[in-house]
């Protein structure tokens, strides 16, 4: 059997997805990027094969994307992590009914893009070069507070009193008025809460900036953290599909892009030989 | 300026005596900051493409010697010095001197300008000044007899004051705010006819009908070497890469003008066999793209080879670094030297499309022209980050473009190159979104 590899290297986590010969997906793995790029995507790619029972030379080709898609050689070719968002958001929106705007928060960027009805992006728009509103303002929040991150939502619903505003947008400053609000006696739940509206305000202007159009998806890392995904459901005023693998869908999408790519590639063989 | 190199990688010890000597003798040229930033980023120009153009040597070289290696081009005789293309070029060579634009492109000199400016403020300007203050500053401009500064945006016109203190003598050519109304035209040929007694008290010659002509007749040649090189880039497949077409421009900066001519003549008939033998310079479906907004200028040619790198083509710009620069002849048949003066004057106004005016309906009328006659796929607009006239024209320029359907890409940025990851992204994500645009239309 046939099998086709995405390779997603991001700022904070490795994902890695496999698709058989009829697009469907194999199975995904997500490892920490570390400092060691290249040693852990190859090894995050190579738990993935054992997991499943393939063998490399059974994987026909790979396309890796995310921020050290150049530095991994292996892979047959690179894509930008937008256009791989799109293919993988489309592919798994279709179950949902269709998906044309995608909100992805990342470990360091957050990306608002529309894609059209065959899941190519139209028009994007990302952060600038800043921490704020992305997981890495989460991880900074949840150190400060001494909690794990996958705890993050359950403080959210735990909140008894409304979130408390949290005003700086960066992220620097925003740790020290964290650190003020626990000085001033206020609960976690309730500073958890405001964190995850001041990232939701973030995110919905950036959304609003591509346009909202049915349905909304939102992915990434974060998208694992009900509070935040019901902060920026509050703050959109409309319910979002989330998938219940937010992290892997851009791995899927390169993944669905490399069984395209090899089977293009090799029609055209077969036209040339004719 | 020129300061001691930081080092930061460790090297090995070295002999006491050595590093005494290090310390009283100036550094050699090609290891200061601002020498090698500019050769990282010419060894990018040359060495990320095939097969350039024999002809660029020409350029590449005169970058090298200039830049890296910090060979004067000052000009004999009386130097003005012009931060903008407002300043009518051809008054200064009809009255014997040379004119050499000092806008800046180095990120070195950005640092050491951000001095003088608040910290949101255009990457260019904070350069120019960098460079000004600076005792032997690169390129090698020679003693300025005058620095022309047309009054355009907010930190050029405060900047006049900056430079006045550091000793140069400014003359601030006086610029209105729209450019459509006739009391702006009059205004703004009183302010070219008192640059030209400026220039005469200047260099002690007068203007006559007869150096006006000649004058002209010079940078007539360069203009009209300039459209067969635009012409070029018509063509598709690509025979001409954009990186180039900046640094050609780039050159006429400082370059003697005759020379430049010369080389550019060279070019263009290198060029044509190009043509003529199908030699391509980027792939047939590569992305077509207009650049506009804030000018690349050397060595900040980051987010056009960006572009270039990743496969697309920059075929056309809308810049005061390159075509709003050139591309608008000046053909003057009037009779009279006063008619000739005024007719000038018209000439460095109306056909401007620069933020800096109120109303700029003509910059988006010749970006849909640009896009039509280069047959682009897209248009990548740039901003310097605190050129509040670009980010403020982002909109109506988006809208303009969207309603054509034609896609753009906003960046917002500056000489720092710490972005250059997250820009790499967007420009994928953005060729590769007019590719799949193209494949499905097809």
């Amino acid at each position: 059997m046939n099998y086709y590899a995405g390779l997603d290297i991001g700022s904070t986590a490795i994902k890695v997805a496999l698709v058989d010969e009829d697009g469907k997906l194999a199975g995904a793995h997500v490892a920490a990027s570390g400092s060691l790029f290249y040693k852990n995507a190859k090894e995050a790619f190579e738990t993935l094969l054992a997991k499943l029972g393939v063998e490399r030379r059974d994987v026909r080709y790979m396309i890796a994307t995310g921020y050290g898609r150049k530095l991994y050689k292996e892979a047959d070719d690179s894509i930008s992590e937008i256009t791989a968002n799109g293919i993988g958001a489309h592919e798994v929106g279709k179950a949902h009914g269709g998906v044309r705007t995608i909100i992805n928060i990342g470990g360091q960027d957050s990306k608002a893009i529309q894609i059209d009805s065959h899941g190519g992006v139209t028009h994007f728009v990302m952060n600038d070069k800043c921490a704020a509103g992305t997981g890495r303002f989460l991880d900074v929040a949840a150190r400060n507070l001494e909690i794990d991150l996958d705890e993050l939502g359950d403080y959210h619903f735990a909140a008894v009193a409304a979130p408390l505003t949290i005003n700086s947008t960066c992220t620097v400053f925003a740790e020290s008025e964290i650190i003020g609000l626990l000085a001033n006696g206020h609960g976690k739940g309730e500073i958890i809460a405001g964190i995850h509206h001041s990232i939701a305000k973030r995110t919905v202007r950036l959304a609003k900036k591509v346009g909202l159009e049915d349905r909304v998806y939102f992915d990434g890392g974060p998208a694992l953290n009900r509070g935040l995904v019901a902060a920026i459901q509050e703050e959109l005023g409309r319910e979002m599909v989330v998938p219940k693998h937010p992290q892997t869908t851009t791995a899927f999408g390169a993944a669905i892009l490399a069984r395209s790519e090899f089977l293009a590639e090799e029609r055209e063989f077969v036209a040339d030989d004719a | 300026m020129n300061g001691p190199l930081k080092t930061t990688t460790p090297v090995a010890p070295v002999p006491a005596a050595t590093i005494v000597t290090a310390k009283t003798e100036p550094l050699p040229f090609g290891r200061t900051k601002q020498a090698q930033e500019a050769e990282r980023a010419l060894n990018h120009i040359i060495d990320d493409f095939d097969d350039n153009p024999k002809a660029m040597h020409y350029f590449y070289d005169l970058f090298r010697r200039v830049y890296c290696r910090g060979e004067s081009i000052a000009a004999a005789g009386i130097r003005i010095g012009t931060t903008c293309i407002h300043a009518p070029e051809e008054l200064v060579y009809a009255m014997g001197a040379t004119p050499v634009r000092l806008c800046n492109g180095s990120y070195h000199y950005d640092q050491i300008g951000a001095d003088f400016m608040p910290a949101k403020s255009c990457s260019l300007v904070k350069a120019t000044l960098g460079m000004l203050c600076s005792e032997n500053p690169v390129p090698r401009v020679g003693k300025l007899d005058l620095v022309v500064n047309p009054t355009t945006c907010d930190q050029k016109k405060k900047a006049s004051a900056m430079l006045q203190e550091m000793g140069h003598p400014v003359f601030d050519l006086e610029l209105p705010n729209v450019k459509e109304s006739e009391a702006s035209r009059v205004y703004w040929r009183r302010s070219v006819r008192q640059f030209v007694e400026e220039l005469r008290r200047v260099t002690g010659r007068k203007l006559t009908r007869r150096n006006l002509k000649a004058a002209m007749a010079r940078t007539q040649r360069a203009e009209k070497a300039f459209r067969v090189l635009d012409g070029f880039r018509r063509a598709s497949p690509s025979v001409f890469l954009g990186k180039d077409a900046f640094l050609v421009v780039n050159a006429y900066f400082f370059d003697e003008l005759d020379r430049w001519c010369e080389a550019v003549e060279a070019l263009n008939a290198e060029l044509g066999e190009r043509l003529e033998k199908a030699i391509r310079a980027a792939q047939k479906k590569a992305p077509r793209i207009v650049f506009t907004g804030s000018p690349p200028i050397f060595p900040n040619l980051k987010l056009p080879l960006l572009i270039e790198r990743a496969g697309g083509v920059v075929v056309s710009d809308e810049t005061c670094s390159a075509n709003r620069m050139l591309y608008d002849m000046t053909a003057i048949d009037e009779w009279l030297l006063n008619d000739m003066v005024d007719s000038l004057a018209d000439k460095y106004l109306k056909p401007c499309t620069c933020p800096i005016f109120t109303k700029n309906e003509d910059r988006r009328r010749r970006l849909l022209e640009l896009v039509t006659k280069f047959s682009a796929d897209g248009v990548v607009y740039q901003a310097f980050a605190g050129c509040q006239v670009y980010e403020m024209e982002q909109r109506s320029v988006a809208q303009t473009l969207n309603e054509k359907g034609v896609p753009m890409l906003y960046i917002e940025t500056d000489y720092s190159p710490d972005d250059e990851g997250q820009l790499s992204t967007r420009v994928e994500a953005f060729l590769e979104s007019i590719k799949t645009r193209k494949r499905n239309r097809a």
